[in-house]
């Protein structure tokens, strides 16, 4: 492990806004509160285009009349969970740097699910114009949910270590 | 009530899921997207009806494409939060705060409810009453408190 980044998490978890968040006993569930709220914005969107474009549940809107619905508050989930998820990992920066699920989890898996979640996003406007996907359409779904329901193994992994 | 909570942490299959950080992570994972799919789509079409929300689509459709998947994401919950607080039920069951929130997700699914049924009808107004506001105000709150009220448990719980 890289010296330097292991200061600057050290650093990080000596804030004293850091410091009083660990050590207030009710504060700490209000971080992962932010981040759990954040997730289900973001995640419950993410997940209910997936399924669209795997063609499960109704048809009452093609994909690409939800993408474009649910574009602005899924990204505005995103934001929110990232702003807790930092809280949360400022908390115990030094003990997350060493952790191997976190590092799988934010250096490997987030940034190619995230990618994946773009890219999807953008081709719904033309993959989902009718209301049958095509098989295409289905994969990608298929695909992205595999990716965060690994992100989300990785996440749940953490307190193992 | 204290003896069926006993007798449930008793059942074999119970207790090596709660033993094995394997199976007990699977159940976490179930869980959270369960209650990610449930919270994230519900609170979507509280939004709309707020007019926060995707206020260039109807919204009957919107809520008709949405509800299914709630539904679908509270069977994790319910099915995966059973094994969790069978686990542990003896500890979970006397804590007034886990009961708070059992409160808070039976009040918060009674609105989702009458929300599901109204928006249909709601979609048919030239814009939205004030009561579906109220009301969609009050879903919103319940579930984000459901999270809150969820997060809070571990740390009410004797070490």
């Amino acid at each position: 492990m890289h010296t330097w980044l292991v200061g600057i998490c050290d650093q990080l978890q000596n804030i004293r806004l850091v410091v009083w968040l660990v050590t207030a006993r009710y504060a700490y569930p209000f971080i992962q509160w932010t981040h759990f709220t954040g997730l289900s914005l973001w995640l419950g969107t993410t997940l209910a285009l997936d399924f669209r474009l795997l063609g499960a549940g109704r048809k009452f809107q093609t994909a690409a009349q939800l993408s474009d619905a649910l574009f602005t508050w899924n990204w505005i989930g995103l934001g929110i969970a990232v702003l807790g998820g930092f809280t949360l990992f400022a908390t115990a920066a030094v003990g997350y740097i060493d952790n191997p699920a976190f590092r799988l989890k934010l250096v490997v898996l987030l940034p190619l699910a995230l990618s994946w979640h773009i890219f999807v996003q953008q081709k719904s406007r033309t993959w989902g114009r009718t209301p049958e996907t095509p098989t295409v359409a289905k994969l990608a779904g298929l695909m992205e949910i595999m990716l965060w329901v690994s992100v989300g193994t990785a996440a749940v992994w953490i307190p193992n270590y | 009530m204290p003896r069926l909570c006993e007798w449930l942490e008793q059942i074999p299959w119970i207790v090596t899921i709660t033993n094995s950080a394997v199976l007990i992570s699977l159940v976490w994972l179930v869980h959270y997207i369960g209650f990610f799919l449930l919270v994230g789509t519900t609170a979507f079409v509280d939004l709309r009806i707020l007019g926060a929300a995707a206020r260039n689509q109807k919204l009957a459709p919107l809520a008709g494409q949405l509800f299914p998947f709630a539904w679908t994401g509270l069977g994790m919950v319910i099915v995966s939060g059973f094994i969790m607080f069978a686990g542990q039920a003896t500890t979970f069951y006397p804590t007034a705060v886990f009961r708070i929130k059992m409160g808070i997700v039976l009040l918060a699914f009674i609105f989702g409810v009458v929300v599901q049924r109204k928006s249909a009808v709601w979609g048919r107004a030239p814009s939205v009453p004030a009561a579906a506001k109220w009301l969609a105000f009050a879903s919103l709150a319940l579930w984000i408190g459901a999270i809150l009220a969820g997060l809070e448990v571990p740390a009410f719980i004797p070490v």
